[in-house]
C-alpha cells in the first residue's frame, strides 16, 4: 500500500557491520586470553589476542562517529543521554540504553586494548616495566568482562532492528543469532587478514613469532578451521532465518520474498552474502584444509588466495547488513 | 513546528510523581531549554477514563478524493516539497465491468499505544497529556528516525529543512485554540469529523458508537484514534490470484537527505 522510504542509509549499514566486527574481534581476543593455548603456541596466541584487542574498539568508535556525523548536529546527539524520564537519563528505547551500552563498550574495550600495548618497548626505564607488569595483571580480568560485553554488543546490533514490529524482516527472533555469528566470523577474519599482511613474506618474523615455525602453520590451520565452522553455522542460521519468515502467515512471509529469487534484494543476497561472502571462502579454505587433513600436505597456499578469503568474508558481512537494513525498509506490514 | 502550547515537562507520565523542582532539574540540560520552562499539570490528566483524546472519524462514503485536505495540510503546516504529512490514496479494483474506485485519506493515527513513542531514544516524541495527541518536540529530537522505522503506518519522515522527524500533529496550534484541523476545515464533503472520542456528548463519539467503524492495521496493537467508516482492506499485496488491485498513494516522495 505504501511505498517505503529508505531512511537509514549507508552510515547505519556500515555502523552495524563495524560494530559487529569490533565486537567479534574483541570476543575472539578475550577467549584466546582466557582459554588460549600455552606452551609452544603461546606467542602465537598472544599475537592473536593483541590484534583482536587492538581491532576491538576502533570500528565501534568509527561506526558510532559515522552515525553522529549523519545526524548533522553532533551536540544534539547528547540528548540521547540527558533528556529522558527514568532518572533523567534512561528510557526503554533500545537506542537509548544502547547508547549507554556503546559508551561502556568503547571505554572497556579501550582499557582492554591499552593492556596490550608493549609498554616496556615504548617507555624505557622503570616506568615501562611497571606499566607492563600492571597490564599483564589486568589482562585476564579485563578479558572476563570483555567476552560477555562483546557478545552483548553483537546481539545489540540486531536488537536495534528487531525491536520494531513495523519492519517484519527485522522483527524476527533469529536476527540476533545471524548477526552474532556474522560478528564472530567477520571479527576473526579481520584478525586473520591483518596477520596475513604481517607475515606476507616467507621467513617473516614478528616478535617471538616466526612464519617458518611449525606452530605457526598449526595455529593457522586451527584458525581457518574455526572460520569455516563459523561459515557453516552462518549458512544454517540464514536457512533458519528464511524458513522462519517463510513459515509465518503474515507480513514476514511477504517481507522475506524480497530476499528470495525474483525479489528486489535477491541479487545482493545470493551473490553478495551467500556466494561471495560464504560459499566462496568456505570452498577455498575448505579445499586447503581438506588437502592438509586428508592428504597430509603442508598447510600452505598462494598469498592472493590467502588474503582474498578473509576479504570475501568481510565483504559478505557488509552485504548482509546492507541486505537486511535496506530489505527491511522496502518491505513493510501488509494489509490496510 | 514548535509546540508552544505543550507543557513538555508535565507531559511525561513518568514524571507524574516528581515534584516540580525535580522536573525542572530533569530538563535543565536539554537543548531548547526555553520550551521546558513551564511545569503545570493540566486538569484533564486526572483519570484515564475522562481523559480528553482527540481523534478523527473519516466517512469514506462521503470522500470524493479531491485532495483538498492534502493541499490544505501542505499549506497550513508549511510542509516542504518531497514529503507529506497527509495524503489521499486511490484504490482501484475489479475487472470490467465490475470495477470500483475508493479513496483512503491518510494521516497520523495519534495512537493510544504508539510504537513511535516507545522507540524514541530522547523522549522527543511524546503524548500530550491534555489531549492525547502525539507530537514531536523539535527542541529535543536528534533526527535519528527510529520513530519512522517503528510507525506501522509510514507516517513519519525526515523534514528536509529542519532535519528533524516530522509528521501530522493534528494541527495542535489550531485545535488548542478550539478550531478544527485544517484538513477537516477544508473538506467539502464533510467526510472528516474531528473531536474528543472520549466525550459522550461529542459528534465523533456518537458517530463511532452508531456506525460500523474500523481502524487501520488493528493487529499491530497501536490503538489508533483515526477511525474510518467503510474502510476497504483490499491491498495490492494480499489480493487473490486473478484479482486486479491498484493503489496510487499520491504521497510525495523523496529519499534525499538534504
Ligand atoms: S478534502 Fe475531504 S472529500 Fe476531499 S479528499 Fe480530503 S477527505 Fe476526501
Ligand atoms: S500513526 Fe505512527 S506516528 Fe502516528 S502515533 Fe501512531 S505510531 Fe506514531
Ligand atoms: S527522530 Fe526524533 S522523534 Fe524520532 S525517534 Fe529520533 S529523536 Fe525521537
Amino acid at each position: 500500500m505504501e511505498h517505503h522510504l529508505i531512511m537509514w542509509h549507508w552510515p547505519m549499514i556500515v555502523y552495524l557491520f563495524l560494530a559487529g566486527l569490533g565486537a567479534g574481534a574483541m570476543a575472539v581476543s578475550g577467549i584466546v586470553v582466557l582459554w588460549g593455548p600455552t606452551g609452544e603456541f603461546r606467542h602465537r596466541a598472544a599475537l592473536i589476542a593483541r590484534l583482536g584487542a587492538f581491532i576491538g574498539p576502533l570500528p565501534v568508535i568509527i561506526g558510532t562517529g559515522l552515525l553522529i556525523y549523519e545526524l548533522g548536529r553532533p551536540f544534539r546527539a547528547l540528548n540521547l543521554f540527558t533528556s529522558n524520564f527514568w532518572f533523567m537519563v534512561l528510557n526503554p528505547s533500545p537506542m537509548n540504553w544502547g547508547s549507554w551500552f556503546i559508551l561502556l563498550f568503547c571505554v572497556v574495550a579501550t582499557i582492554y586494548a591499552l593492556t596490550f600495548i608493549p609498554w616496556k618497548a615504548l617507555l624505557s626505564g622503570e616506568r615501562g616495566e611497571r606499566l607492563e607488569a600492571r597490564s599483564e595483571r589486568l589482562r585476564a580480568p579485563m578479558a572476563t568482562v570483555c567476552v560477555p560485553l562483546a557478545i552483548a554488543m553483537a546481539i545489540y546490533t540486531a536488537i536495534l532492528l528487531a525491536a520494531v514490529p513495523a519492519r517484519p524482516l527485522w522483527h524476527t527472533p533469529v536476527l540476533w543469532l545471524l548477526f552474532t555469528v556474522s560478528a564472530f566470523s567477520t571479527g576473526l577474519s579481520a584478525i586473520i587478514l591483518v596477520q596475513r599482511f604481517m607475515f606476507r613474506k616467507p621467513g617473516a618474523v614478528r616478535g617471538a613469532v616466526r612464519r617458518e615455525d611449525p606452530a605457526f602453520r598449526v595455529t593457522e590451520y586451527y584458525l581457518v578451521s574455526m572460520k569455516v565452522l563459523l561459515i557453516i553455522a552462518e549458512l544454517v542460521v540464514i536457512g533458519l532465518f528464511i524458513m522462519f519468515a517463510h513459515m509465518t502467515i503474515n507480513s514476514a512471509n511477504f517481507a522475506v520474498r524480497t530476499l528470495l529469487p525474483g525479489g528486489e534484494m535477491a541479487t545482493a543476497f545470493w551473490l553478495g552474502v551467500i556466494l561471495v561472502g560464504l560459499l566462496l571462502p568456505a570452498f577455498i579454505e575448505g579445499f586447503y584444509l581438506l588437502r592438509t587433513a586428508v592428504l597430509g600436505h603442508e598447510f600452505e597456499w598462494p598469498y592472493v588466495i590467502n588474503v582474498s578469503a578473509p576479504i570475501a568474508i568481510l565483504f559478505g558481512g557488509l552485504m548482509l547488513r546492507y541486505v537486511i537494513v535496506v530489505g527491511g525498509q522496502i518491505t513493510g506490514p501488509i494489509g490496510i | 513546528m514548535s509546540d508552544s502550547s505543550a507543557k513538555p515537562v508535565s507531559r511525561r507520565k513518568f514524571l507524574k510523581g516528581l515534584s516540580q523542582g525535580a522536573a525542572a532539574v530533569a530538563t535543565a540540560g536539554v537543548a531548547g531549554g526555553a520550551m521546558h520552562a513551564a511545569a503545570t499539570k493540566p486538569a484533564t490528566e486526572s483519570g484515564e477514563k475522562n481523559k480528553v483524546q482527540y481523534g478523527m472519524l473519516i466517512d469514506l462514503r462521503r470522500c470524493i478524493g479531491c485532495q483538498a485536505c492534502t493541499v490544505a495540510c501542505k499549506a497550513e503546516a508549511d510542509v516542504p516539497m518531497g514529503v507529506s504529512r497527509s495524503w489521499v490514496e486511490y484504490v482501484e479494483k475489479g475487472r470490467y465491468p465490475n470495477v470500483g474506485r475508493s479513496f483512503l485519506p491518510r494521516l497520523c493515527n495519534h495512537c493510544s499505544e504508539p510504537h513511535c513513542v516507545r522507540v524514541c531514544p530522547t523522549g522527543a516524541t511524546y503524548e500530550r497529556p491534555q489531549d492525547g495527541l502525539i507530537v514531536i518536540d523539535q527542541g529535543v529530537c536528534i533526527g535519528c528516525l527510529y520513530c519512522a522505522q517503528a510507525c506501522p503506518y509510514d507516517m513519519r519522515f525526515l523534514n528536509p529543512v529542519t532535519r528533524f522527524a516530522d509528521k501530522c500533529d493534528m494541527c495542535i496550534h489550531r485545535v488548542s485554540k478550539g478550531l478544527v484541523p485544517s484538513c477537516v476545515n477544508t473538506c467539502q464533503g464533510r467526510a472528516r469529523i474531528f473531536g474528543d472520542v472520549n466525550d459522550p456528548g461529542s459528534e465523533i463519539h456518537k458517530l463511532i458508537a452508531r456506525n460500523p467503524v474500523a481502524v487501520m492495521r488493528e493487529t499491530y496493537g497501536t490503538q489508533p484514534n483515526v477511525y474510518y467508516i467503510g474502510l476497504d482492506t483490499t491491498d495490492e499485496n494480499t489480493r487473490k490470484p486473478g484479482q486486479y488491485v491498484r493503489v496510487t498513494t499520491n504521497k510525495a516522495r523523496s529519499t534525499k537527505r538534504t
